[in-house]
Formats: C-alpha cells, sequence, structure tokens
C-alpha cells in the first residue's frame, strides 16, 4: 500500500508541475509579445529613439516575465520532490500546488504586459517624461504582479506544510480547493489590474503635468481591483488552516471543493470588471483635471459595485465551509 | 528552508487558557517604535532655516503625506488626519524594510499587524463618520439603496477591512517567502540582494503607500 501511494505521489507530481509550467506559460507570453508588438509600432513612428524604446521593451518584458518565472520555480521544487511526508494527502497537495500557481500566473502574465506597451507608446509620444513613464510602467506591472505573488504564496504553503495528522476525506478537497480558488481567484485581478496601470501610463504621456494625481489614482484603483484575488487568498487560507472534523460521506468533501470553486472563479469577472472601471477613470482624469475628486468617487462606486458578485462568491463560500 | 513559516511564540497559561504571544513580532514592532520617536526627535531637535539632513527627511515625510490628506479631504480635516496618517506610513514604510537587516523581520510578515491597522483604520473611519453624519445619518446609509441590501452593504465594509490588511500581508509575507525559497535554490549566489531591491524596497514602499492611502480613501468617503 505505501508504495502504491509513493507512485501516486510521484504522478501527482509530476502531473502538477507540467500544469504549473503548462498554464503559467500562457499569460506571460501574451504579455510579452503584445509588449513588444506596441514597441515595434512605437519605433515604426519614431526611428531616433529606437535605442531607447528597444530597452525599454526588454526591461518590461523580463517584469512581464515573473509570474512564469514564479510558474517555473514551483515547476522545479514538484519535479524534485523529497517524499519525506508518506501519505494520500499529498497527492492532492502536489496537484493543488501546481494548479494554484499554474492559472494563478495568467492574469499577471496578461496584466503586466499591458502598462508596458503602453509605456512603449508613451515614450514614442512623449520623450521627454521617459523617467517618470518608466517608474509608473515599473510599480503598474510590480503590482499587476500581486495576484501571482498570492497564488506562489498558496502553492508554497501548501508544498512545506505538514498536513499528516489530518483525516483524508474532507482534507484532500480542502487542498484542492483552496489551490483552485488562489489560482483561480488571481485571474480576473492581474488582467484587471494590468488595464488600469496602462491607462495610468497612457494618462502620464499625455498629461505630463498630471502625472502626480494620475499616479495616485492609478495605486488606488488597482489596489481596489485587487480585492477579490485577495478573496481567493483568504478562502484558500481557511481551507488550509482550518481543520475539519472526519467524514465517510463524499457531500463534505463535495462542499469543500464547492467553496474554492465558488471563490475562484466568482472573482474573475469582478476584477476584470474593476480593472475596466478603474481604466476609464484614470484615463480621463488625465484629460480633464478638474474633474479628478468626481471621477475618483465614480470610480470607487462603480467598482464596489462591481465587486458585489465577487462578495456574493465570498459569502457563498463561507457558508459552504462553515455551515454545509 | 525550516524558517519557512516558524514563528517565535511565547505561551502563557492563563487559567487554563493558553495565551499565545508572537514574540519575534512585538519585539520587531518596539523595535521600529524606538527607531521611529529617535527619527522624530533627531528631525525636530535644533530646527533651522537651513535645515540639516535628517530635518529635511522629516519635512519631506510631512510634506508630502499632508499634500496627500488635504488632497483627499478638505484643508481642516487634512490638519487633523494628517499626524495619523504620517505616522501609519512611516511605521509601515520601516516595517516593510526591516526585513533587509540581518536577524530582522518585518512585522507586517503576520497577519495580526496588518489586521490591526486594518481595524484602526475602520474604527477611525466609522467613528468620523458617525461625527459627520450623526448616528442616524450614518445608519440611514446602509440601509440604501433598498432597505434589504442592508446585510450586503455590511459585509462589504468588513470585506474592506479584510482586503486592505490581506493586500499588506500577502505581499510582505509573499517576498519575503520568495526570497527565502530562491536564496536557498541558488545557495545565497549573487540573485538575493536584486530580490531583496526588488521585493522589499520596492513593492515594500509601493504596499505601504496603498494602505495609507486606501486608510485616506476610507476616512474620506465616510466624512463626505
Amino acid at each position: 500500500m505505501t508504495d502504491d501511494i509513493q507512485v501516486w505521489m510521484k504522478v501527482a507530481a509530476f502531473v502538477g508541475g507540467g500544469m504549473a509550467m503548462g498554464f503559467g506559460a500562457i499569460g506571460a507570453a501574451i504579455g510579452e509579445g503584445y509588449t513588444a508588438s506596441k514597441a515595434n509600432e512605437a519605433i515604426a513612428r519614431n526611428p531616433q529613439l529606437s535605442g531607447d524604446l528597444f530597452k525599454t521593451m526588454l526591461v518590461g518584458q523580463a517584469i512581464a516575465e515573473t509570474a512564469s518565472i514564479f510558474a517555473l520555480i514551483i515547476a522545479m521544487l514538484l519535479l524534485f520532490p523529497s517524499f519525506s511526508v508518506i501519505s494520500p494527502l499529498m497527492i492532492a497537495t502536489y496537484l493543488a500546488a501546481g494548479l494554484c500557481m499554474g492559472l494563478g500566473a495568467i492574469g499577471s502574465g496578461i496584466g503586466s504586459g499591458l502598462p508596458t506597451a503602453e509605456a512603449c507608446i508613451g515614450i514614442e509620444r512623449q520623450p521627454g517624461m521617459k523617467n517618470r513613464i518608466t517608474t509608473i510602467m515599473l510599480a503598474g506591472s510590480a503590482i499587476a504582479q500581486s495576484p501571482a505573488i498570492f497564488a506562489l504564496v498558496t502553492s508554497l504553503i501548501l508544498l512545506f506544510i505538514d498536513f499528516s495528522g489530518k483525516p483524508v476525506s474532507p482534507t484532500w478537497a480542502a487542498i484542492l480547493g483552496a489551490g483552485l480558488a488562489s489560482g483561480l481567484g488571481a485571474i480576473g485581478s492581474g488582467i484587471g489590474e494590468g488595464l488600469v496601470a496602462k491607462s495610468g501610463c497612457e494618462g502620464i504621456a499625455r498629461q505630463p503635468l498630471g502625472a502626480t494625481r494620475v499616479t495616485n489614482v492609478m495605486l488606488l484603483g488597482m489596489a481596489v481591483t485587487e480585492t477579490t484575488a485577495i478573496y481567493g487568498l483568504l478562502i484558500a487560507c481557511i481551507l488550509i488552516f482550518k481543520s475539519f472534523p472526519a467524514a465517510e460521506s463524499i457531500a463534505a468533501s463535495m462542499a469543500l471543493l464547492g467553496a474554492g470553486l465558488c471563490m475562484g472563479i466568482g472573482a474573475i469577472g469582478p476584477g476584470i470588471g474593476e480593472g475596466f472601471a478603474g481604466q476609464s477613470a484614470v484615463k480621463w482624469i488625465a484629460r480633464n483635471e478638474e474633474g479628478t475628486a468626481t471621477l475618483t468617487r465614480s470610480m470607487l462606486v462603480g467598482q464596489a459595485v462591481a465587486e458585489s458578485t465577487g462578495i456574493y462568491a465570498l459569502v457563498i463560500s463561507l457558508i459552504l465551509i462553515f455551515v454545509a | 528552508m525550516e524558517e519557512l513559516g516558524r514563528i517565535k511564540q511565547l505561551i502563557v497559561p492563563f487559567f487554563g487558557h493558553d495565551m499565545t504571544f508572537n514574540i519575534g513580532v512585538i519585539i520587531m514592532t518596539w523595535a521600529i517604535f524606538g527607531f521611529l520617536l529617535l527619527f522624530g526627535y533627531l528631525a525636530s531637535k535644533n530646527r533651522r532655516i537651513i535645515p540639516g539632513p535628517v530635518q529635511v527627511m522629516g519635512e519631506l515625510f510631512i510634506n508630502q503625506l499632508y499634500g496627500l490628506t488635504e488632497d483627499a479631504m478638505d484643508e481642516e480635516l487634512g490638519k487633523k488626519y494628517g499626524p495619523l496618517i504620517c505616522a501609519l506610513f512611516m511605521f509601515l514604510l520601516v516595517s516593510n524594510w526591516c526585513g533587509m537587516l540581518p536577524f530582522m523581520e518585518e512585522p507586517t510578515k503576520d497577519l495580526n499587524t496588518p489586521l490591526s491597522m486594518g481595524l484602526m483604520g475602520f474604527v477611525i473611519a466609522h467613528f468620523a463618520g458617525i461625527r459627520a453624519k450623526g448616528f442616524k445619518g450614518y445608519i440611514k446609509e446602509y440601509f440604501e439603496p433598498m432597505f434589504f441590501m442592508m446585510p450586503l452593504n455590511l459585509i462589504g465594509e468588513l470585506a474592506k477591512v479584510v482586503s486592505i490588511s490581506f493586500r499588506l500581508f500577502g505581499n510582505i509575507m509573499g517576498g519575503s517567502i520568495i526570497i527565502l525559497v530562491v536564496s536557498h535554490l541558488v545557495y545565497s549566489v549573487l540573485l538575493p540582494p536584486f530580490l531583496n531591491a526588488f521585493f522589499t524596497i520596492f513593492v515594500g514602499a509601493i504596499q505601504a503607500f496603498v494602505f495609507t492611502m486606501l486608510t485616506i480613501v476610507y476616512i474620506a468617503v465616510q466624512v463626505k
């Protein structure tokens, strides 16, 4: 029996590693390609700046690749496992860690490609603001990485925490649910934050005098857009650290798996939607200085309303975990 | 790799229950308080028209953060909440950065610190709201746009505390875990300084700023 479990642990580790890197490669590649296409456009319009633009493109692509590198780290950890603990729960753990990081890297990869692409266009339009635009690009794509960082934290916690004392029956579902909640939940917020950061870069290139107010509202909008990814992380943490009583029936397990799926899938839409709200607010604040206060308020209210479906998902997940 | 997730705890028995103190976090928090008090003392001692280096830094913090607060609220309220915002930002900034030093750990890496900061902002914002609009006006806002939306409005308000504190916690915790794991994988050769520069200095500063901005906005939304 122990040999059997060890074989299945290996299977899970390999499948998990493959999924981590496979899914993790999707987003970053799209983001980097988009950056390169926009850089080409900018170079074609203004060939004298090709040196600067080329440099910006490379720096931006390097940042957009971060999410993929996180996935690579997890895949490497999964491919060379230590197998110090032999337990059927480790099968679920390896699968969940791989899925979580792979799915979590998609959104941030695409998202952090958007501001870097817009930074290339912006520098071509407004070469004098190169330093300011580069700083905003770095800040924007660094924050757009944080959903991927949340997914990475969840996967690493899953890999390094000892589940051996817990009952197998509902805990395997809790582990898989945690991975799915954090991984799927990161997709929407990653893309949404990228949208907000994109119009931040565009706004500063259009209206250099408004750089400070555009930066502030951009950071605010991104922070609010990130909220649903944080709910995903929260549900994942509850599922990992709460101890569930042993249950023979499959219903208890499915409730936990359902909670993870509900929060994960429910967070995709609000993340992108809040991104749209922030994107246009930041874009128009750059052009219309007097409207800053009104636009900020309507952005926050709009994001709060777009987020309400994410809050419904959070409520249902919590009910599934604590009541059902 | 054994350090991952280990917390220095002091467990005191208390009438049949165990009281748990995260002693490492408490020591670090007090060390940062001490540092900030020392910084404040040095910055305000010997104030001159032509300022010294420490005074310049102090003035820079105060000017920028008062400006931010006044932009979001108005002149008068900005003066009132400015000191709170300055203190919050400086505490979070030093907390996020102190992990770079040997034997130091970020207090913000422990969920208790961001959560208490978030709760503090929540209580202050709602207290300010009650004072500005009166108790009746404050309660009425929960029943808008329709009376049955009350539970969702309530959950939405509580979710703000969760999101603001988990955002800081997740980023700082994630950064420190990445630094630890990658340093372990490359045997601490070449990469760790760059990782520290990005995750500790850059991300730490941005997250401290974002937390402060959100606290300002939560207060501003309540008083208006």
